[in-house]
């Protein structure tokens, strides 16, 4: 409390109400923005129970739309999507992101070399995902694609593949786009984080003949580890709610082989106009996304990371 | 001696590598963006175009006119970064700079940081239905404030850390000399934050440039779509037009690119809230 010094010694009959005033002023500040905040967020979330509660007719239907999901496939297999392209993403993203950070870490040393991939690399990680899901259409196409060409070129292949139009392949073309984009976070951020190990324990462990895979994992990663888990969070978030580059790309399909959990959602909600079962699933997101986040931010507190 | 040069020969391969993979999509693109309808249809395609031109850029801009798309993301994007830091100052400066319980401030920029992990689409499903009976159903006004919403988890964790950095004395010799604390705001503690301010506001016209879910959903119409709502939709319709698309996509990633290269110091620190400083 050392604010105020300095000021007028203040008469004591106006003490209290002056202590008190300048006590909760900063509450008072922060008041204004959170209540406006706090309603934009609040009043939407209480409108979506409300929504939840309703048919597409406005009719009153209870929790009949909270049952709903246990026996709609559709959601299921858009859950089954979504898990498997968090695990893909995150995991390729992670292992690359760490591998690459490392390796050159360990043999690179000329600053402007360091310098500049770090330029380089921050380029596909600030493209908007909608470009990046142009670019990959751009790419993958049957006919004027690059890639078809180039694997054409190699002589792999002797017809064209129809990247986006068989199950798997687009799967892959719209993981390949969040690899693509996001492994050089992960680098970038590892690459941070080993900056801050101490070279004098790097090389006196190197001199004990610690070999690579020892030193990463006695030195290192000790030092990565919170980073790693700031890094799962993030990517585990972005990857659940992947929406802009599917619906360029792939826009859900063939089928519903890409239609993740937002993707599905947008659809229950615009395209057959049933508000009411959406924000019933979306009530369940928040709920898994809340309970996630309550835990993680607890985790990162206790590791110091935030 | 030899070994050790051979190694670092090849990490410099492997790099090269990595960063012509990285960025020969980009360069594609742009090599579509420069290319004749004729030259569209050559096959195999040409890496390099045989006569560059930028008629593709011209008939989007022009033709289509996305001039109006620009305009109305230039708009909703300002409007969100003077919105989010004014909104981000009045929420950090009090938690960083004044007395308030330990408690208190953890759980405000905690819950703020919980913005940042629910999903987009749960929250534009009810938002949906709220601006059309508010009359604000394709209307810039709607974007604007779910963008001054969704940029302060990261604005506030990033001013929360530039302000607490700001030595207490500072401020404190100001109310000596018997300065307001409004007046100390403003003349001591602003200036010292312009670099942290330009960076957020930076970064948060970057993300605002480049969203699209909220816009693709809140918007109908070329009188407040935005531009990424345009390079979308160059993309769904029946016969795409390669080179068209690839200009519009050009256009669309060049803003937060170069935005991003100025602001790169600070990139990856906006990008995980703080908690990694990158010095280069």
């Amino acid at each position: 409390m050392t604010r105020g010094i300095g000021h007028a010694p203040i008469p004591r009959c106006h003490m209290t109400t002056a202590a008190t005033l300048r006590r909760i002023t900063p509450y008072l500040l922060v008041g204004f923005p959170i209540v406006i905040l706090f309603v934009l967020v609040a009043y939407p979330m209480l409108y979506n129970v409300n929504l939840s509660l309703h048919n597409t007719r406005g009719e009153f239907v209870g929790l009949h739309n909270f049952a709903r999901v246990f026996d709609d496939p559709t959601f299921g297999a858009a859950l089954q999507a979504t898990a498997i392209y968090v695990v893909l993403a995150v995991g390729t993203e992670l292992l690359l992101g760490l591998a690459l950070a490392l390796y050159i870490h360990r043999t690179i040393a000329n600053a402007t070399v360091r310098a500049l991939v770090y330029v380089l690399l921050i380029v596909p990680m600030v493209t908007p995902p909608v470009v990046a899901g142009v670019i990959a259409r751009l790419m993958y196409t049957p006919n004027y694609g690059i890639i078809n060409s180039i694997l054409r070129g190699l002589g792999l292949i002797h017809k064209d593949i129809l990247w986006l139009s068989t199950g798997p392949t687009a799967m892959f073309s719209v993981l390949s786009v969040d690899i693509w984009q996001w492994t050089p976070f992960v680098f970038l951020v590892c690459f941070a984080g080993l900056q801050a190990v101490p070279q004098d324990v790097v090389e006196a462990s190197k001199v004990d003949g610690a070999g690579g895979w020892n030193l990463f994992r006695l030195i290192e990663f000790p030092y990565l580890k919170s980073l790693l888990l700031l890094l799962v969070i993030f990517r585990f978030t972005d990857t659940f709610r992947v929406f802009d580059h599917v619906l360029v790309l792939t826009a859900g399909g063939p089928g519903a082989a890409t239609e993740f959990i937002s993707v599905y959602l947008y659809r229950v909600a615009f395209k057959f106009f049933d508000l009411g079962y959406a924000a019933a699933i979306g009530f369940y997101v928040v709920i898994v996304t809340s309970v996630l986040f309550s835990r993680l931010s607890r985790w990162l507190a206790t590791e110091g990371v935030m | 001696m030899s070994r050790k040069r051979l190694a670092l020969a090849v990490a410099y391969a492997i790099l090269a590598v990595i960063v012509v993979v990285y960025l020969f999509p980009f360069f594609w693109m742009i090599s579509t963006a420069v290319k004749s309808k004729a030259e569209l249809y050559r096959y195999p395609p040409t890496v390099i175009p045989a006569a560059p031109s930028v008629d593709a850029f011209i008939s989007v801009l022009v033709g289509r006119r996305y001039t109006h798309l620009l305009e109305n993301s230039l708009a909703v994007a300002l409007a969100a970064v003077v919105g989010g830091l004014a909104v981000s100052l009045l929420i950090t400066y009090p938690l960083t700079r004044m007395a308030v319980t330990p408690g208190f401030r953890r759980g405000l920029l905690g819950w703020i940081l919980s913005l940042r992990f629910l999903p987009p689409i749960v929250v534009v499903i009810p938002f949906f239905d709220i601006v059309r009976k508010l009359g604000l159903y394709d209307t810039r006004m709607a974007l604007m404030l779910l963008y001054t919403v969704f940029s302060l988890p990261f604005a506030v964790w990033m001013l929360k850390g530039f302000l607490a950095e700001i030595p207490m004395e500072i401020e404190e010799a100001a109310f000596v000399d018997g300065a307001t604390r409004l007046r100390a705001f403003f003349q001591i503690i602003l200036p010292q934050m312009t670099p942290a301010l330009l960076a957020a506001g930076v970064i948060t016209f970057s993300l605002t440039w480049s969203e699209f879910m909220f816009a693709f959903i809140l918007t109908a119409s070329p009188q407040s779509q935005t531009f990424s709502i345009g390079v979308a939709s160059l993309v769904t319709q029946f016969e795409i037009i390669w080179n068209e698309m690839a200009a519009a996509g050009v256009i669309s990633a060049l803003v937060p690119i170069t935005l991003l290269l100025l602001a790169r110091r600070y990139v990856i620190m906006a990008l995980t809230f703080g908690a990694v400083r990158e010095k280069a």
